[in-house]
């Protein structure tokens, strides 16, 4: 008897294809299996659920209207991730216009008086999302994409358009960095 | 953190990123380098420590949303198709009034017949007809009165 995961399922770029044949449906199936993690990813890079949560939809919507450059030499998910951190840039690139008088989480987390201190997940959360808003931009997109997104060292290198020998160097020297940040939780 | 001279490649190799020869003479140095065996252990539970509280869970809702959003596009889309013909079509009008104009004003410089064409076709003047009429006149009788007509 057939099972629900015996059942076959479309794979991306198949669901690429049938969007651009005009079936909506199968953006939205695109969404339910991307949405979470570039969601997560999101929150990590901005900080914000509320920011997040734009990029995404920005980060969708930008995909839907590029769907005629896809060709399919990046896998979806990689395609999507780099519309992603283009999007998370422009965000942060508007905040900063924004900032006047206001004093951002982000701006407070990069501060020296950042310790740890583990009393609880809550607290957990927060100096894992502290540590890692401590490091460069350039070392935190490596982490997240590694550790949230899962992406091979090849899939980064060709999101953040650098040498792979530069994402295995940023990712070593962002995990030291944040073994120091995170030393209490770690030993 | 390990002072052991294989460190640099710790992170890679815990992510899978060594190529076979390398890795496993990378295992083989792990297994008897207690430093690098810690270090290991060390990013294992980092990975964890960001993957457990450093990954926020999309709610069920934002999630709703996001749908929301794209059912909308298409009417953006079409939105955005009716400004494209709208525009497209101004262009033409714009264009085709210019090349209406250019044509009839062409059509009016053809009309004009040009000063050159009008001395080359104009009929010889009937005025210098009879003034050679009259010259010979006045040379008949000027050798008339040479001739004592007179």
């Amino acid at each position: 008897m057939a099972t629900e995961s015996d059942r076959w399922q479309p794979t991306d770029v198949e669901l690429v294809n049938q969007t651009r044949a005009g079936d909506h449906s199968a953006f939205h199936e695109l969404m339910d299996r991307h949405a979470p993690t570039l969601f997560a990813l999101a929150v990590a890079l901005s900080g914000h659920a509320a920011d997040a949560e734009d990029i995404v939809q920005e980060t969708f919507a930008g995909a839907f209207r590029g769907l005629g450059a896809f060709q399919g030499r990046a896998t979806v998910k990689t395609w999507l991730t780099r519309i992603l951190i283009r999007q998370t840039a422009r965000h942060h690139r508007a905040a900063r216009k924004r900032k006047t008088t206001l004093v951002s989480l982000t701006e407070t987390s990069h501060s020296d008086a950042w310790r740890p201190s583990p009393q609880s997940a809550a607290d957990a959360r927060m100096d894992v999302t502290a540590a890692i808003k401590t490091l460069g931009p350039e070392h935190q997109e490596v982490v997240l994409l590694r550790e949230i997104q899962g992406l091979s060292y090849e899939e980064m290198a060709e999101i953040l358009e650098i040498p792979r020998g530069t994402v295995e160097s940023r990712l070593f020297r962002a995990r030291r960095e944040l073994q120091k940040r995170l030393k209490e939780y770690l030993d | 953190m390990t002072d052991c001279g294989q460190a640099d490649r710790l992170s890679a190799y815990y992510d899978g990123e060594i190529p076979e020869p390398e890795r496993a003479a990378l295992e083989a140095h792990i297994r008897g380098c207690p430093l690098c065996a810690v270090e290991m252990a060390r990013l294992q539970r980092l990975s964890r420590l960001i993957g457990s509280t450093g990954r926020m869970e999309m709610s069920p809702q934002a999630l709703e949303r996001l749908h929301q959003s794209f059912d909308l596009q298409p009417r953006i889309a079409l939105l955005h198709m009716a400004e494209v013909f709208a525009s497209v079509a101004a262009s033409i009008l714009i264009v085709s009034g210019v090349w209406l104009w250019m044509i009839s004003t062409a059509n009016e410089a053809a009309g004009q017949i040009p000063v050159w064409e009008t001395v080359a076709v104009a009929p010889q003047d009937p005025s210098g007809a009879a003034a050679q009429e009259q010259l010979a006149q006045w040379i008949i009788q000027d050798l008339s009165r040479k001739n004592g007509h007179d």
